[in-house]
């Protein structure tokens, strides 16, 4: 069965059989450790969702991604924490604070295109980084904020790993499918014309600044939700967390899923999440490789996308469409 | 009554006039070709009525609207659309998204709306996937909906552009060489297609090489020379004006005539 321009069933059906697995995870595994690795995995799924609407769908980069990460995230852990106000106002106010950050930026930074727009959000997130140090009032400084109070909704505490996990992973496919909808949707076309033509897409009447505004706050907002949840589930933010390191990462992870997709980025996100915690998902990992890994960390990351770029220069993505069209299946 | 009034429109370059206080008036149910030697300002001039670029000194009235300085998004919303000599498709795109997008100006379903996929939205795409499809079958170019824009023949890339263009609903079509790079029977066929369109209530606006096809298709031909209008009527009376003849006799690539 397949609709015209729409996606094929079995692709329904194989999106249904990850879901379920998803879901199940926390059934089969009760190791606190492994539950909070794929939990991480859950919270990276949701920044890379934003970075793929914002590099692979609409061609814009940003550098400074984490900054805002570290704004939803110490927002949250501010209003939670410092002001004691119920839970689900944290990671609203993270996004709503994120989102305001992105449009501060957007508005100046858009009018500059590819190098200069990189140079400009790097700027950015090292600004951020010295404020995440220095306004200490808030922040708690270079020692970072501790002591975070778990996600709670409706008055109870969600402070098991499987309960952190299912709500991660739960805003994560949600974000998903609304981000899905949204690039089959008339918006989600005026992003991919700007990465396609700005000339043909200004003939649309497209607004092409408003839209790279709309896209840059929606992506930044997706990382301020990310960061929400991250306090949360951790416990502990600091400054290090949200560094340029992690900018990088979070632009690598989009680059290695292939543009013009979410699950590909998804999956490059897995995968670049797990480096560092192999031995969560590694059972007879040993230690030594382990330690090894961890201590390569950056030329891990290093190696596995340029094997990507190497073998799949079209990234994940790329390779999943190949696959999926060998079947004659249609991933639209 | 004429659709757009092209008032004493000046444009400098770094001190190079490229477009010399032309004036001209397209009236509606027409096509209006523009056409004169190379670097006689063509390019300038339609960019400039298409609000890709702002005149230095004149006005553009598109009806009774002076549309001078607006920006081109503006003018889309009025109902004057444009193709590009280099095309500007959404390589990435098919053919049939290609054409949807056209239609963002006419439509308006927000973000929010598109991610939720709200009753109004999903409607509202309906719409604009039958319109997208029915421009496709009158440029004859139904046959490629699901394939990419990059992976299609170029003379078929000029009529999915053109249909992308009608997608924005317009008044005024405006063609930047919509034959460069035809073979005749795609010459041919796009004829046809500027007829259809035409009779279907569209002005066209072309800028073209093809004499051919300029004479065959133009209701009225205006002529420039050195950003200077230098000669304006029907194609007739074009052929034979001693001083369009001298003007591209006075070029190098003569043969365009």
């Amino acid at each position: 069965m397949m609709r015209k321009g729409g996606v094929d069933l079995r692709i329904l059906v194989l999106l249904a059989l990850v879901m379920v697995s998803l879901c199940v995870v926390p059934l089969l595994t009760s190791d606190r450790y492994q539950l909070k690795v794929l939990t991480l995995v859950g919270i990276n799924v949701i920044t890379v969702t934003g970075m793929a609407l914002l590099f692979g769908f609409a061609g814009q980069v940003s550098l400074g991604h984490a900054a805002f990460v570290g704004i939803g995230a110490y927002t949250s852990a501010y209003v939670v924490s410092t002001l004691g106000w119920p839970w689900l106002i944290g990671p609203v106010a993270a996004v709503v604070v994120a989102a305001l950050g992105g449009f501060l930026l957007a508005l100046p930074s858009l009018r500059l295109r590819g190098h200069y727009l990189a140079m400009a959000t790097l700027g950015f997130g090292e600004i951020m980084r010295v404020v995440f140090v220095e306004a200490s009032a808030v922040t708690g400084g270079p020692d970072g904020f501790s002591g975070i109070p778990y996600p709670s909704l409706a008055g109870l505490e969600i402070d098991s790993p499987a309960g952190n996990y299912w709500l991660v992973w739960g805003v994560a496919v949600v974000s998903m499918v609304l981000s899905a909808n949204l690039v089959r949707s008339r918006s989600g076309r005026a992003m991919r014309a700007l990465h396609g033509s700005e000339s043909g897409a200004m003939a649309c009447g497209i607004d092409v600044t408003a839209v790279k505004v709309r896209v840059f706050v929606l992506s930044a907002a997706l990382a301020g939700l990310a960061g929400a949840l991250h306090a949360h589930v951790i416990g502990f933010i600091s400054p290090a967390s949200f560094s340029l390191h992690v900018s990088v990462l979070i632009v690598a992870m989009a680059v290695a899923g292939g543009t013009r997709s979410l699950v590909g980025p998804a999956l490059a996100a897995t995968l670049l999440t797990l480096i560092p915690y192999a031995d969560a998902v590694i059972p007879g990992l040993s230690r030594p490789l382990l330690d090894a890994i961890q201590a390569y960390q950056e030329d891990a990351y290093g190696l596995a996308i340029s094997a990507v770029m190497l073998f799949a220069p079209a990234g994940l993505a790329g390779l999943l469409r190949r696959a999926v069209a060998v079947r004659g299946w249609r991933l639209a | 009554m004429s659709l757009l009034e092209v008032r004493q429109v000046l444009k400098r370059f770094d001190g190079l006039i490229a477009v010399d206080g032309a004036s001209f008036e397209v009236y509606e149910n027409t096509i209006k070709a523009l056409i004169g030697p190379n670097g006689a300002g063509k390019s300038t001039l339609f960019n400039v009525l298409t609000a890709f670029d702002s005149p230095d000194e004149g006005r553009i009235v598109f009806d009774g609207i002076d549309i001078t300085g607006f920006k081109p998004q503006r003018i889309v919303r009025l109902g004057i659309a444009r193709t590009f000599q280099n095309t500007q498709l959404f390589e990435e795109m098919t053919a049939l998204e290609n054409v949807m997008t056209g239609a963002h100006a006419v439509t308006k379903s927000g973000m929010l709306r598109g991610a939720f996929r709200l009753p109004s939205a999903v409607a509202e795409e309906r719409d604009i996937v039958e319109e997208a499809g029915r421009l496709l079958r009158l440029l004859g170019i139904e046959q490629w909906t699901d394939v990419y824009a990059s992976d299609m023949p170029h003379g078929l890339r000029r009529l999915l552009e053109i249909a992308r263009a009608l997608a924005t609903r317009p008044r005024l079509l405006c063609l930047d060489e919509p034959a460069a790079g035809l073979n005749t029977v795609e010459t041919a066929t796009l004829a046809e297609a500027l007829y259809r369109i035409r009779d279907k209530g569209v002005t066209i606006i072309v800028v073209e090489h093809d004499m051919g096809l300029v004479m065959e298709i133009s209701d009225e031909i205006v002529v420039l020379d050195r950003g200077q209008k230098i000669a304006e009527g029907p194609p007739r009376l074009i052929q034979k004006d001693p001083v369009v003849i001298a003007a591209y006799l006075g070029e190098d690539d003569s043969d365009d005539m």
